[in-house]
């Protein structure tokens, strides 16, 4: 298999340390909201208000506006831009890049001082590195989850609900 | 590169409807969007200017419910076709599991379908994927419109590599979901 094709499997346990990770950024800071994302716009986990519906949907905008972002860079030949800031009326918000394949994302409002966002911010991506690192390493677990009977599985539900 | 989330029971994979501009690709999304069961999606979000001409992309969550124990989503975008917004394909294609490529029927479109593919070409390399082994579906839309190019010249000039491919007219939903169908199923296989 094309290894550039290969999915990216995020173990139990290295979920539970991002989330410890995504928790004590959000309170150290005073945050409402933080997100961690893959580049692709898909939401590895969120923290904070849990009334939020629309995870889905600010996943794919956030990743796009840092594509574009990355595509603005290029225009102006800088290799990218590792950090964004949003200012809103109530809130803002401010995203990193980690590594190039995540994003994490934090939503605060004027409470928060935004230098210690900045400051925090990078500590947490700094200590995210690492595990997207060991993320990036593991094999192993990817037949345990897509077997064969997987794909079967997976081929009738597509037949069954992708229809007129 | 499609997303295994252990903890969450959760596999996210990402398809992006590329093609020239007015080709059909906002179409196929509104038909899925219409047809598929209420519980199965989220909204279409579309980020377009006043004249409904798309501008950064559509964005269309599916949800397939739980496969073995997973939550299993299908995340479906389109670019924007226009020749300007050449950059903005590149920032959406970022992390694609896999490309429908919808193709213009028309007579006068096929120097811009085949500039497209090139292009996508171009961009699928660039992300250091091999372009041969990525997996592509190709739709020859708009097969309703009188004078449309036989698909044996369509595929001539645009299907050198024998992918599958699809005759549709997104507008009625012909040929929308086999094309879905097909290119979920080829993502699938390549997990």
């Amino acid at each position: 298999m094309d290894p550039q094709l290969t999915s990216q499997i995020v173990p139990i346990e290295e979920v539970k340390v991002i989330e410890e990770c995504l928790v004590r950024l959000a309170e150290d800071t005073g945050g409402n909201y933080v997100l961690l994302l893959d580049k692709s716009g898909q939401v590895i986990t969120a923290q904070g208000d849990a009334a939020r519906q629309d995870i889905t949907a600010l996943g794919a905008l956030i990743a796009g506006t840092f594509a574009s972002s990355r595509e603005v860079a290029k225009l102006l030949r800088e290799k990218d831009f590792r950090q964004l800031f949003t200012q809103g009326v109530r809130e803002n918000i401010f995203i990193a890049l980690i590594e190039d394949q995540w994003i994490l994302c934090i939503i605060f409002n004027k409470g928060t001082h935004i230098g210690l966002v900045k400051v925090l911010t990078k500590k947490a991506t700094d200590d995210l590195s690492v595990v997207l690192e060991r993320v990036r390493e593991q094999q192993k677990a990817r037949d345990d989850v897509l077997g064969s009977s997987f794909r079967t599985s997976m081929e009738d539900t597509i037949d069954l609900l992708f229809r007129d | 590169m499609a997303l295994i989330n252990v903890a969450a029971r959760e596999i996210h994979c990402k398809i992006v409807y590329y093609g020239p501009g007015m080709s059909g690709k906002t179409s196929n999304l509104q038909y899925i969007h219409n047809q598929v069961p209420k519980e199965a999606k989220g909204e279409l979000l579309s980020i377009a200017t006043e004249t409904e001409r798309t501008l950064f992309f559509d964005f269309l969550p599916l949800d397939l419910g739980k496969v073995r124990g997973f939550q299993t989503r299908f995340h479906l975008y389109t670019v924007p076709g226009q020749v300007l917004y050449e950059r903005t394909r590149v920032a959406v294609l970022n992390g694609a599991d896999g490309v429908v490529f919808v193709a213009d029927s028309q007579r006068h479109k096929l120097e811009e379908n085949i500039r497209s593919l090139r292009e996508l070409a171009v961009n699928i390399t660039k992300q250091n994927k091999k372009f041969q082994e990525f997996p592509v579906v190709l739709q020859y839309n708009k097969r309703d419109v009188p004078g449309a190019l036989p698909t044996a010249t369509l595929d001539k000039y645009l299907n050198t590599l024998g992918w599958q491919r699809y005759e549709a007219t997104a507008t009625n939903g012909s040929g929308v979901f086999d094309t879905l169908k097909a290119i979920s199923k080829l993502v699938i296989s390549k997990l």
